[in-house]
């Protein structure tokens, strides 16, 4: 096990996935990302930390372009996915969005049934031609979501019915479902027991081999468990990105080293 | 009298507060500590006394008329009343009452002189005592509630009980004036029933309802079938409702979730003076405007349509409706979460996709509510009607006729000089209780469809 992880880890051949350079984000006047640059690994997962406001969901609702949806919101410079520029004037969002799965901090799953919530991704992007396709699909996500025996019992219950544990892992078996290349998280594991957040851990742990990762965490144990590269975030700047090894045993940056240690935040 | 014994009831308030408080201050300052804090003892006598004072007077006051005038009645000499009707006694009476109050007439008898003098003293003689039970009252509670304060006198769970009574109270009122106003419009029915068969009323298909003035009178005898009439009224309602329907919930749907800001602040503000507009402000643009429209429209394609038109009403009415409709979406649509929004835009859903499969299904509910209280307003809606759809009770589905609605023929019925003992009068209450049925069957299939997608969403 060890051993695996070990070369698990060692991501730094793997290909650049997303790339931002000199991004700015601003909320009408507020300047909440300043400048930052940073390029996120295929196949890794990538951990965002740093202490509250500091911009990490603003930086990760650029990559999906969910900050257009909120009126005063400007995203400047420059992000691209597989060497593309995502805010290019022939990128449509939407079809961006279906490539760049997000789950939320609160679980939000849609007052339909189990398998409608799995299945309306697929279904708006008509990934499914028939009946069967569609149940195949809804069993695999919701296997890889690692709630299919918790819940194939009752497909059609409604979605909003299960604990908040379960309805966090239907929210990322969803996001999956539309077979996205990229899966962003914003504290995925905040509303959930410890129980349910080692079962998402595990779950995130198994995701990096199909996708690439993102996850925005205030806890440094859960950055230090499930990641491989670490990006600290302080005041709307990107302060220090390494691997995760490197930012919790040898950060270069102080305030990287006061944040870990507990000292700001 | 009556306002000097309010002013008591008042004063007596404002005084039992103060002494109580000041009391359990006084208890408080003495190293005791309160169960309740001293702002609860007040409360607590201010209520003692103004719930039950509050009532007598008001049972004093209504009560009072009847027993001076019963009391006078049967003070006149003897025989007086013998072998009158109770219209000539009723007469006599307010004969007695306008003596008293100063109005006489030609030279009335010395005994109704006499008998008004004592109506006059027995009605001073009753606020009289108003006032006193009032002090008594007041004074008797005041000792018995300042005589509970102590430090264990649990004040608070006190004035709790007391709010609760009261609040039972009001809902009790509420139940039972709904009730009162069934039960008139039930006996009144029942009456019509009498002399017209239940089958005759229900399955007529004539609505004619002329009775002969004179019994001698060689008159049609009257039809009441309410077919035609309740038959117009589903015509112009649903009229109204198809064209509120789509209007009132895409403008809401359009304002809520694409509007820019700008357009949003214009357009709501718009939609809301549109409910505020009086129905007969509608009722003249639907004759004035609506209804020749439709009529050069119609003659342009070469068809026949009468002046007066259920088009014409129930297409004014959809208007009327349509700020309703669309308020009660948009507060249904902002009140989903803006987490499942997000959840579908995130999923790769375009904006009107989100509103179809998400946000609109979690906002049925209350757009259901909607959509039923605007299906009230167009039954019950008069005024439009009687100004745009006429008075003539055809059985017909065509809209581009003259129809006429149950609410209509209602105010027609009960217009002019008419006897609450004839079949023509009688009919209105008829209606209106058939009216409340249909209303009432409307809301209970609504509330099933709002149950049915609340058990399946929450
Ligand atoms: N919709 C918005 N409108 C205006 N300002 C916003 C909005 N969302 C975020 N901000 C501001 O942008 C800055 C960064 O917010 P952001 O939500 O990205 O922080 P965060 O790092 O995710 O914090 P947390 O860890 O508490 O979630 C904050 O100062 C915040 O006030
Ligand atoms: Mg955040």
């Amino acid at each position: 096990m060890d051993d695996l992880r070990a070369i698990n880890n060692d991501v730094e051949s793997n290909a650049t996935k997303i790339s931002a350079k000199n991004v700015q984000v601003y909320y009408g006047d507020t300047h909440a990302i300043k400048d930052v640059n940073v390029e996120i690994k295929e196949h890794t997962v990538t951990a965002f930390i740093g202490p509250s406001g500091c911009g990490k969901s603003t930086f990760l609702r650029s990559i999906n372009r969910m900050n257009d949806t909120i009126d005063i919101c400007r995203v400047e410079g420059d992000i691209r996915i597989d060497g593309q520029d995502i805010y290019d004037r022939n990128i449509d969002p939407v079809q961006l969005r279906a490539r760049v799965g997000m789950v939320f901090q609160k679980p939000n799953p849609f007052p339909k049934s189990i398998y409608d919530n799995i299945a309306y991704g697929p279904k708006i992007h008509g990934l499914a031609k028939t009946k069967a396709d569609m149940d195949e699909i809804v069993e695999k996500s919701l296997r890889r979501g690692a709630i299919w025996n918790e819940v194939k019992d009752r497909l059609h219950a409604p979605g909003t019915g299960l604990s908040g544990g379960q309805q966090q892992r239907l929210c990322i078996a969803r996001a999956i479902a539309t077979e996205p290349d990229v899966l962003l998280m914003d504290e995925p594991c905040s509303a959930l027991d410890p129980i349910a957040t080692s079962q998402v851990e595990e779950l995130i742990d198994q995701l990096r081999e199909s996708y690439t990762v993102v996850i925005v965490t205030h806890s440094m144990q859960q950055a230090a468990r499930v990641s491989q590269k670490t990006a600290f975030f302080h005041l709307g700047s990107l302060v220090e990105y390494g691997t995760t090894d490197d930012i919790f045993t040898n950060p270069k940056d102080s305030r990287t080293e006061s944040y870990i240690s507990g000292r700001i935040g | 009298m009556t306002t000097l014994a309010f002013a008591i009831l008042l004063a007596a308030c404002m005084v039992a507060y103060a002494l109580n408080r000041r009391a359990a201050t006084g208890i408080r300052d003495g190293g005791q500590r309160l169960h309740s804090v001293s702002g609860y003892h007040g409360l607590f006598a201010l209520l003692m006394i103004l719930v039950p004072v509050l009532v007598v007077i008001l049972l004093w006051l209504v009560l009072q008329g009847t027993v001076v005038n019963t009391l006078v009645m049967s003070s006149l000499p003897d025989g007086t009343l013998d072998g009158l009707g109770k219209g000539q006694v009723d007469l006599i009476l307010a004969e007695i009452q306008s003596i008293a109050g100063g109005r006489i007439f030609g030279e009335p008898e010395p005994w109704k002189i006499v008998a008004a003098d004592r109506f006059t003293g027995l009605l001073q003689a009753a606020s009289l005592g108003l006032v006193l039970v009032t002090v008594l009252l007041s004074l008797a509670i005041m000792l018995f509630a300042r005589g509970k304060v102590s430090a264990d006198f649990r004040a608070r769970q006190g004035v709790e009980k007391i709010i609760s009574g009261l609040m039972i109270f009001c809902s009790v009122v509420a139940v039972f004036t709904t009730v009162g106003i069934v039960a008139s419009l039930a006996f009144e029915t029942v009456k019509f029933l009498k002399l017209v068969p239940l089958t005759e009323f229900l399955f007529g298909t004539s609505w004619e309802p002329q009775i002969p003035i004179r019994a001698d009178q060689v008159a049609a005898e009257g039809a009441f079938g309410w077919l035609p009439v309740i038959v117009g009224t589903i015509v112009i309602t649903i009229v109204a409702i198809v064209i509120a329907i789509p209007i009132g919930l895409l403008s809401a749907i359009y304002l809520n979730e694409f509007a820019p800001k700008v357009v949003r602040s214009v357009c709501k503000p718009i939609l809301e003076v549109l409910a505020g507009v009086p129905t007969v402000v509608y009722g003249f643009f639907a004759i004035l405007v609506v209804a020749p429209a439709i009529r050069s429209l119609g003659a342009a394609w070469g068809i026949d349509v009468a002046p007066n038109t259920a088009l014409a009403a129930g297409g004014v009415m959809g208007i009327m409706l349509v700020p309703f409709i669309s308020s009660f979406a948009d507060d249904a649509l902002s009140a989903v979460p803006g987490s499942l929004r997000d959840g579908a835009l995130a999923l790769g859903a375009t904006r009107a996709e989100t509103v179809m499969n998400v946000l609109f299904p979690a906002a049925i509910p209350g757009i259901v509510g909607g959509v039923l209280l605007a299906v009230s307003r167009a039954i019950g809606e008069t005024m439009i009607v009687v100004m745009a759809a006429g008075l003539m009770a055809n059985l017909t589905l065509n809209p581009l006729e003259s129809v006429t609605t149950v609410t209509v023929q209602i105010v027609t019925l009960l217009i002019g000089d008419t006897s609450f003992d004839n079949p023509k009068t009688l009919a209105a209450f008829a209606l209106g209780m058939m009216l409340f049925i249909v209303t009432l069957i409307i809301n209970i299939f609504a509330l099933r469809i709002v149950r049915k997608y609340r058990e399946a969403y929450d």
